[in-house]
């Protein structure tokens, strides 16, 4: 029996055992093509999804590839139905390529074709209902011709019957645009640079780093491989105005050359800066904005925190596939389930590097997760049992146990840059007379918040109140200590979000700390027992104490 | 070798003891019952079903063989047997048509072989799709219009369109529809005039086998295979590493659906079987897909380790015999599992597959018997045997070569026979990545050719020994981790797997199992009276890696509000706001029978009634009141007694038939043969002549000629019971169906005429 580092189970997850000599090594050969699940502190979980294999596909690995890894490093036999699953479910990407076809000096132009090696494949495609419509004149027995305009919808559909197509159909170069990095006292890391590379090589994708890792400097690596007018998508202004400012430290661009597209500014320059929400408004029941997509030739479109890509822009998206596209994400996993749509319309994955890797690099910084329990007094407790069951989370998470608890906390880490994060309003004023400090929420103003920030940068203040406005997106380096005390149903992300906010990379090499705060038996605790699972799976070891003891 | 024979009878009489041996091994339906003699063995050769059942055991290369000596007629030379198989290979059917004779389908005369005359009705008149011969269908026609000269001649002479027609039926079927346009009657009237078709009804045509055989230029078949097909195979290596994982999964498989169904036993459906909705929640929990779900309920239960325990309301339930099973070494068990899998004759894969008119069979049911599945499984193995070690068969060429061992069967149901064979031998761990594994060799006996009885079962032993090495061996640790999951990096040892699967749920399997804690599962452990401390301690001692805090605080966070509340039973309480009173109760020794129990200080309970309480409290110089269920006191100035309504009895039990049961009733029957025996003989012994059974009309006269002469006649007179008995009567009348009659001691006695078997006048 072979004594490997790897374990296949039936239903398609990996697990590896970190402590094996040859872990590091299995771990690379499985990497490309399985996303990993659960990283804890012993055996990490992969998963082999068909969209894993197609991204390895994509990558330019083959079956033979993934067979290879799996026998090498297995410790017991591989079972005989994976590996032929393997082999069956790569075999289907690729059978299909969409080309462009002709000159562009020709009479004809050039137009898109798709072509097929098999040609059952592309006839049984062509039989599928929301195909069928998508395709134009048939060229031969191999090969069919396609609307430009549908290139998305196509790719879209055709993962969806499980035939993905490859595109070979390449990009417009767009409007040149000069774009370099100024690397002076800074360099990009060795793993954005890689990031940099994958994603140029790939065409176009989605680059998976944590938060904290960096995610605005591979986008200026990438607009400067591109050297062409690009097009920024961001969550929303705060975001935006960061990207800017990251954007005029770290590159030859000019304030002049830098628009924002927003709620309150509508600038289009040769790097503009747009929201989602201002792209997804509507009036009169049309895109009122849809124009800036089409306002310049850009060479490059960016979009951050993929995962949270509104449906609408899908839609835009698809319509935008000779463009070369870039994803930042912290995570591939969307809670509505949307990753296939990632796959088809922004482009496979083209880097990925788990958190630990990174934090284990010093780039970001190790963090201390505890879990703080407080028990409800009995008057609440009371108020609890008999409440309607969709007011209890508020109940329980807004329990005024919980104040003697943050206040605490915060003496403890008193002069060290503190967050408190929050969802409730009345909770989050609460907590800030208690604390003394400033309050954000999605009231106050833009100037107001870039204000504080600053302040909060600079060590001016040093504790800050925040709602879920602060989850996305603002760089706050310097927080060393989150204190979350409520939070939208256990949501995964958001727990990955609030637990980025502290693990930016401190000069002096302090370790984050991260509190929640949950009262005991109630949905609130229940909810924080997937957060943590979360955590606990991200490799972050945690603590759960009781409020006395601490 | 018999060579002067002129019957199937004079050619097995003239057989060897070997040659005798290897018939009735080739057809061991001749053996019982026993026949007396050679004659008789010859006999049953002939009959109808003895060579039905041979016909259909050969394969396609015995079987065109067949054929060719059926349509080549007797004493056919080996030339005309090479031209009609389209072979010059005569080695090759010199061999087929001896395992022929030696299996006595053909028999030797002084002229040659001849088919048993049995064998040419078996196969019907469709031989290898010929029609009949000339003479059966026409047997006006003249000679020379089957000579194969002439036949050829008027095909020569054919119109096109007539000569096209003839090609359509050349392979068959040789019974044709008649067109019903003008232009196709003209064509096919040209044929018939020219007795190449022949009407065999108003609509319908056949080709008789004479111009069938010329127009397949002399061929019998399309395509001639003597020799099975060959298997395409590719070698694959770790083979039996493979099988032994699936092997420990198939174990592991049997094992969690015994512990789900020992605690939640599923219904037995009236018809039999599992209903399709508990089939589906065992699928659920064993998280695998319908047919291996389907699969493992069937293999455990062909191993007996499941079974229908005949209660009332009948469940399926693990029976005890998986106690000793579950004790015994992991090779061992496997080894029962796939004994028993091989002698099954149960057919997984036709689970939830719909029957015609019924609806889709249930797992354990009755539709899923299918008795040819056990032969096909053993044929399928057999052929993965032949292969060099390590090939894996390429499903197609498997599929060809079972069709051409089995050509009666149909191709449809035999494919999906063999296909649902190889994915289950693959999930029990008989083969490994697709090739046969040492101990699926081990299984079939591969070894030892010496016993080729079908039913002999190599023994569990060696099966065992050949599976055992090749099983990942059992580890006694785990990896707990902070997210609360725990892994198992193999199979666990017995007393640690069943902890595991108790105190944790099961998210993943495979070579290794992940568990994870969850308050339910730790709930669950504590519910099953493990303490807190000790699911904490054995976690500790079995992981090789620290137990994490937040497991040990998920532990003791379910332990605290494990058994907060507690319930129990009490007939009657007793409260009093004295706590004094209450003791002195307690500490009285006549109320000891109450057995009080204090549950706060000024309550009490008591298991009796509240009725004899307050009696008994009052005897003792209590004096407690009565309260009612909504705490008010209820006065009784006179006790009205009334009876508390019946409790009803449980049902009457009905005792199962078992073997004890039908054992009895077996033995009755045995002793009323015996009895009727002595009957019989007895009556044998009476006096008398013995009455044969006779027309009634007969009868009649008979009596009637008795009356009139008073002269005694004996009957045969059939009781109440059905037993005929003799009496002697003398007959005074005969009316109404009846006779009156005085019997041999005198009295006079009714006899009705339809209980007369017979009658003989006294000599």
């Amino acid at each position: 029996m072979n004594d490997g580092p790897l374990i296949v189970q039936s239903d398609k997850t990996l697990l590896l055992e970190v402590e094996h000599p040859r872990a590091e090594q299995a771990r690379r050969a499985i990497a490309p093509f399985a996303e990993l699940e659960r990283a804890p502190e012993h055996v990490h979980t992969y998963r082999i999804t068909p969209l894993g294999l197609w991204n390895a596909r994509a990558a330019g690995h083959d079956a033979e590839q993934v067979v290879d890894a799996l026998m090498t490093f297995s410790r017991y036999a591989v079972p005989h139905a994976l590996l032929v699953d393997v082999a069956d479910t790569m075999d289907r990407y690729g059978r299909l390529t969409l080309e462009k076809e002709g000159f562009a000096d020709s009479p004809e132009g050039t137009r898109l074709v798709l072509r097929t090696t098999d040609r059952p494949v592309l006839e049984e495609v062509l039989r599928h209902k929301k195909i069928k419509p998508l395709t134009g004149e048939r060229l031969d027995d191999l090969a069919v011709a396609v609307h430009p305009s549908e290139r998305g919808t196509l790719k879209q559909e055709l993962l969806k019957v499980g035939w993905p197509a490859e595109d070979l159909a390449g990009y417009v170069d767009g409007e040149a645009h000069p774009i370099g990095l100024q690397q002076d006292g800074w360099h990009l890391r060795p793993y954005q640079q890689h990031a940099v590379d994958g994603f140029w090589h790939g065409g176009s994708g989605v680059v998976v780093l944590p938060c904290g890792a960096g995610k605005t400097l591979v986008g200026a690596g990438a607009m400067a491989a591109a050297q062409a007018t690009t097009l920024i998508l961001v969550t929303n202004t705060v975001s935006a105005r960061q990207w800017k400012d990251e954007l005029l430290r770290r590159t030859t661009l000019t304030e002049d050359e830098i628009g924002e597209y927003s709620g309150a500014r509508k600038e289009i320059r040769p790097v503009t800066i747009a929201t989602y929400q201002v792209l997804t408004t509507k009036r009169k029941g049309a895109y009122a904005h849809l124009d800036l997509l089409d306002a310049r030739d850009w060479g490059l479109i960016v979009y951050d925190e993929v995962h949270l890509l509104p449906a609408p822009i899908f839609r835009m998206t698809a319509d935008l596939q000779a463009r070369r596209r870039l994803g930042l994400t912290a995570t591939l996993v969307r809670e509505d389930g949307r990753e296939a749509d990632v796959f088809s319309l922004i482009g496979p994955k083209r880097f990925d590097a788990p958190w630990k890797d990174i934090e284990a690099q010093g780039y970001i910084a190790p963090a201390d997760c505890v879990e703080v329990r407080v028990s409800l007094p009995d008057g609440q407790r009371m108020a609890y049992a008999v409440s309607e069951p969709d007011e209890r989370y508020r109940l329980a998470s807004c329990s005024d146990a919980k104040l003697p608890v943050i206040e605490k906390l915060a003496a403890r880490h008193t002069g060290e840059p503190t967050l408190v994060i929050g969802q409730y309003l009345d909770q989050l004023h609460e907590v800030a007379e208690l604390l003394g400090s400033d309050v954000i929420t999605g009231e106050t103003t833009v100037k107001e918040r870039q204000r504080l920030y600053d302040a909060f940068r600079t060590g001016e203040i040093s504790t800050l109140v925040v709602s879920k406005v602060a989850n996305f997106s603002i760089d706050l380096p310097e927080a060393s200590v989150a204190i979350q005390i409520s939070g939208t149903f256990g949501s995964r992300q958001e727990e990955a979000q609030r637990l980025g906010r502290v693990l930016r990379p401190k000069g002096d090499g302090r370790t984050a700390h991260f509190y929640t705060i949950v009262s005991r038996d109630t949905v609130d605790a229940d909810f924080a027992a997937h957060r943590q699972r979360f955590l606990a799976e991200q490799g972050y070891a945690y603590r759960i104490v009781d409020a006395d003891d601490l | 070798m018999a060579t002067q024979s002129r019957s199937l009878a004079d050619d097995i009489r003239g057989r060897s003891d070997a040659e005798l041996i290897d018939l009735v091994l080739a057809r061991p339906d001749l053996a019982r019952p026993a026949p007396a003699d050679l004659t008789s063995l010859a006999a049953r050769a002939g009959t109808r079903a003895s060579v039905q059942r041979a016909v259909e055991a050969l394969d396609r290369g015995h079987l065109q063989v067949l054929e060719a000596v059926v349509v080549a007629g007797d004493a056919a030379d080996r030339d005309s047997l090479l031209r009609l198989l389209g072979t010059d290979d005569a080695q090759t059917v010199d061999g087929l048509v001896q395992d022929l004779w030696r299996s006595a389908l053909v028999w030797r005369g002084a002229d040659g072989d001849h088919v048993v005359r049995t064998v040419p009705e078996v196969l019907g008149t469709a031989v290898a799709g010929l029609g009949a011969p000339m003479r059966e269908l026409r047997p006006s026609a003249r000679p020379e219009e089957a000579d194969p000269a002439h036949i050829a001649a008027t095909i020569a002479a054919a119109p096109d369109d007539s000569r096209a027609m003839l090609e359509r039926m050349t392979w068959g079927p040789a019974l044709g529809v008649l067109p019903t346009a003008s232009a196709g009657r003209t064509t096919a009237r040209w044929l018939i005039e020219h007795h190449l078709l022949v009407p065999v009804s108003t609509d319908r045509v056949a080709l008789p086998r004479e111009v069938g055989l010329l127009l397949r230029d002399g061929r019998l078949h399309r395509t001639t295979e003597l020799t099975p097909p060959p298997i395409e195979s590719r070698q694959v290596s770790l083979v039996d590493a493979a099988a032994g994982g699936a092997a420990s999964e198939c174990l592991t498989h049997v094992d969690e659906l015994a512990a789900m169904w020992g605690a939640e036993p599923p219904r037995v459906l009236r018809a039999g079987g599992v209903a399709v909705r508990d089939l589906r929640a065992t699928q659920t929990a064993l998280d695998l897909d319908p047919d291996h779900t389907a699969f493992v309920v069937e293999l455990a239960y062909a191993a007996g380790l499941v079974a229908d325990d005949g209660e009332v309301v009948p469940v399926w339930a693990p029976t005890s015999e998986i106690d000793d099973w579950s004790s015994r070494e992991a090779g061992h068990r496997w080894a029962t599992l796939a004994l028993a899998w091989l002698g099954s004759t149960r057919a997984p894969h036709l689970v939830g597959r719909r029957s015609t008119g019924a609806g889709p069979a249930n797992a354990l049911g009755p539709d899923v018997q299918w008795p040819a599945i056990r032969a096909i499984r053993r044929e399928v193995l057999r052929e993965l045997a032949s292969l060099e070690p390590g090939g894996a068969p390429a499903p197609d060429s498997l599929r060809e070569r079972l069709a051409w061992r089995r050509p009666n069967r149909a191709a449809s149901l035999l494919d999906e026979a063999v296909d649902a064979v190889l994915r289950e031998a693959e999930w029990l761990g008989v083969t490994g990545r697709a090739a046969l594994s040492g101990a699926g060799r081990a299984l079939l006996g591969a070894g030892t050719p010496s016993t080729p009885d079908e039913t002999a079962a190599p023994p569990v032993d060696r099966v065992a020994g050949a599976m055992s090495p090749h099983l990942p061996s059992p580890v006694d640790h785990i990896l707990v981790q902070a997210d609360l999951t725990a892994v198992a990096p193999g199979p666990l040892v017995g007393g640690l797997g069943s902890f595991m699967r108790l105190a944790a749920d099961v998210e993943s399997r495979g070579g290794a199992t992940v568990y994870r804690f969850t308050p339910e599962s730790v709930r669950r452990a504590l519910d099953a009276g493990w303490t807190a401390a000790d699911v904490t301690e054995t976690v500790r001692r079995s992981s090789r890696t620290p137990v994490p805090q937040p497991l040990e605080y998920l532990v003791s966070d379910v332990a605290r509000k494990h058994g907060q509340t507690r319930i129990g039973g009490a007939a009657a309480y007793i409260r009093s706001d004295d706590a004094s009173v209450l003791d002195t109760m307690i500490a009285s020794r006549d109320l000891a029978p109450l057995r009080l129990r204090r549950l706060a200080p000024t309550v009490l309970v008591s298991s009796a009634d509240p009725r004899v309480l307050v009696d008994l409290l009052r005897d003792n110089g209590f004096a407690p009141v009565h309260e009612g269920l909504d705490g008010a006191v209820v006065h009784s100035e006179t006790p009205r007694r009334r009876a508390g309504s019946r409790r009803r009895s449980a049902g009457p039990t009905v005792s199962p038939v078992d073997r004890a049961l039908t054992q009895a009733l077996v033995d009755g029957l045995r002793a009323g043969e015996a009895t009727a025996d002595q009957r019989r003989a007895a009556d044998e012994a009476r006096p008398g002549p013995r009455i044969q059974a006779m027309d009634p009309i007969v009868t009649l006269s008979l009596l009637r000629d008795a009356v009139a002469d008073r002269h005694g006649v004996w009957i045969g007179y059939s009781d109440g019971h059905g037993a005929t008995t003799r009496h002697l009567i003398h007959p005074q009348r005969v009316e109404g169906g009846r006779v009156r009659a005085t019997d041999e001691s005198g009295h006079e006695k009714s006899f009705s005429v339809h209980r007369i078997t017979g009658a003989t006048l006294e000599s």
